[in-house]
């Protein structure tokens, strides 16, 4: 990986091309098929792997510190794939030029590589919010003595930019030892005039939403598989289970078909009547909403009878739902930091902080807008 | 007592409960149900790997489930059925004609991933089988490998 920048080998050298082509950020982008052919021919990448490093680095749920800008279809975060690279086009974001400029010397190291991780490449190091690393290395500068615990609790847990929750043994994790780490969509139980608001406010303004919806086993014979049938549409106190926030690594179509199939009954079901209340899904209705704007979210509607915090429990362990990924730390956090810092102490560290701050502020306001 | 579950303490606030999420209501890790779901389809097969071991009472955490099939026309017809009933994608699970060829049929599942090792299946079946005790999930008797014989294929495995 790059020393100065943290950002992987591979990574890098598609930063090189975007520059070497003038894609910069704002400017003209190029052609990703261009990109591929250029990486092939001057470093011998294979096409293949190139494509999907790059589509990582496009893909805005994975990363927290953006480094190519794609344009066009780089695919969801469900079952629809990218297009040919023919059709899409990339160019550096303000932090990738960023990271350039550091591995070139131009500026002081940034930390991104510490920020992004690598676990959207199924590697061990997970990503962590970038104001928080930004804020310890700058405590750290200033107080060079600053306990271990301290630096820790100011970078804080793992931070996934789609917003789920993390759960593990952090003081492992921060230990520099191997750590399984839960995350898992947030799973609220809310009612059917909360659903109606929200989707009001994600509906664009004379776009019809249109909404994936699933029958399950568990509805009335013959009853409308969208959520909002027409016992919802009477009571709008009727229990709704929202799920949004996904793990950045799931796939939204994948879990919602799981959820649907996990509703169905089963031949076995009745000669096995304790793993089937084990395994089987108590829902009534099931519904995609997700829209560009509104983003991934699912309503379930729990079967007649059921608590909805007991469907909401039983929801939380379905793959997708909650995935488990395993991370290590390649030393102590603090050291880490540490570390990095002492390596880095004669040049304007506190510059290219502000820089990779700067590069980011256009990223929070357009997160402040997206829903994950 | 069946085993012990491996606790995940929730390091985020807000969501207190979330750590009990890898276990399913009675205890059990949650992919370990995808090995009873199996059982209740009544494929034929010996639990080995991280499941076989928790259930066997060690303190492991268990991220998938390895099943070793029995090599059988009919069963392999059964686990086909069982597969494209358990797995989230069914298109990608193998036909019956490449059940008999492949080594291993690897399906993720609402429940995780689940590994089907056919061609240890078709060498060492007897031998494993012959070391192997039904243990109950829920109300499924799952036949589970031995610890020997679990610690074994593992260490067979991680050794190359």
């Amino acid at each position: 990986m790059g020393q100065r920048s943290g950002v992987g080998v591979v990574e890098l050298a598609i930063l090189e091309v975007l520059d070497a082509r003038r894609a910069r950020p704002h400017g003209r982008a190029v052609q990703c098929e261009k990109v591929l052919a250029a990486l092939e021919d001057e470093m011998g990448l294979d096409r293949k792997y190139a494509w999907q490093v790059l589509i990582d680095l496009t893909q805005s749920w994975k990363l927290p510190v953006p480094l190519v800008d794609g344009i066009g279809n780089f695919g969801s975060r469900g079952n629809d794939p990218p297009a040919s690279p023919r059709y899409s086009e990339a160019r550096l974001s303000p932090a990738g030029q960023l990271a350039l400029a550091a591995e070139r010397g131009q500026i002081a190291p940034v930390p991104i590589g510490m920020i992004n991780g690598n676990t959207h490449r199924d590697g061990l190091r997970p990503p962590f919010r970038p104001a928080t690393v930004i804020d310890a290395i700058r405590q750290v500068l200033d107080r060079p003595r600053l306990s271990g615990s301290l630096i820790t609790g100011i970078v804080g847990p793992p931070d996934f930019i789609t917003g789920c929750t993390v759960t593990g043994d952090l003081a492992a994790l921060n230990a520099g030892q191997h750590a399984e780490l839960g995350l898992h969509a947030r799973v609220t139980v809310t009612d059917t005039a909360h659903v109606r608001d929200r989707e009001m406010k994600a509906a664009n303004p004379g776009q019809r939403q249109v909404v994936l919806s699933f029958r399950t086993g568990l509805g009335p014979p013959g009853a409308a598989p969208p959520l909002l049938g027409a016992s919802s549409r009477q009571d709008p106190s009727r229990p709704v289970i929202v799920i949004d926030k996904f793990p950045p690594y799931a796939n939204t179509d994948e879990t919602i078909r799981s959820i649907a199939d996990r509703a169905e009954g089963r031949d076995w079901h009745s000669r096995h009547p304790e793993l089937g209340a084990l395994t089987r899904l108590p829902i009534r209705n099931l519904a995609d909403r997700t829209t560009s704007r509104g983003g991934y979210w699912f309503t379930c509607e729990p079967a007649d009878g059921t608590p909805p915090e007991v469907l909401r429990d039983q929801l939380l362990k379905v793959h997708g739902v909650s995935i488990y990924i395993t991370t290590r730390l390649p030393r102590p956090l603090p050291a880490m930091i540490r570390t990095w810092i002492r390596a880095n102490q004669h040049e304007d560290l506190p510059g290219s902080l502000t820089a990779l701050e700067t590069s980011l502020a256009s990223r929070r306001q357009k997160l402040v807008a997206a829903e994950y | 007592m069946l085993g012990h579950a491996a606790r995940v303490p929730c390091v985020n606030a807000g969501a207190p409960d979330i750590g009990e999420a890898a276990v399913a209501g009675s205890g059990f890790p949650v992919v370990v149900l995808a090995a009873a779901i199996l059982a209740a389809e009544q494929v034929s097969g010996v639990l080995v790997g991280s499941a076989a071991l928790w259930l066997r009472g060690e303190p492991v955490s268990v991220g998938d489930v390895d099943v070793v099939i029995e090599p059988g026309e009919a069963n392999l017809r059964r686990l086909h059925e069982a597969l494209c009933g358990l797995a989230v994608r069914s298109e990608a699970v193998p036909a019956v004609h490449r059940l008999r060829e492949i080594s291993v049929a690897t399906v993720f599942s609402s429940y995780g991933r689940v590994d089907c090792m056919l061609e240890r299946g078709r060498r060492d079946w007897e031998q494993l089988r012959a070391g192997a005790g039904y243990v109950p999930v829920a109300d499924v008797g799952v036949l589970v490998a031995s610890a020997a014989d679990a610690r074994a294929l593992r260490a067979r495995f991680r050794n190359g």
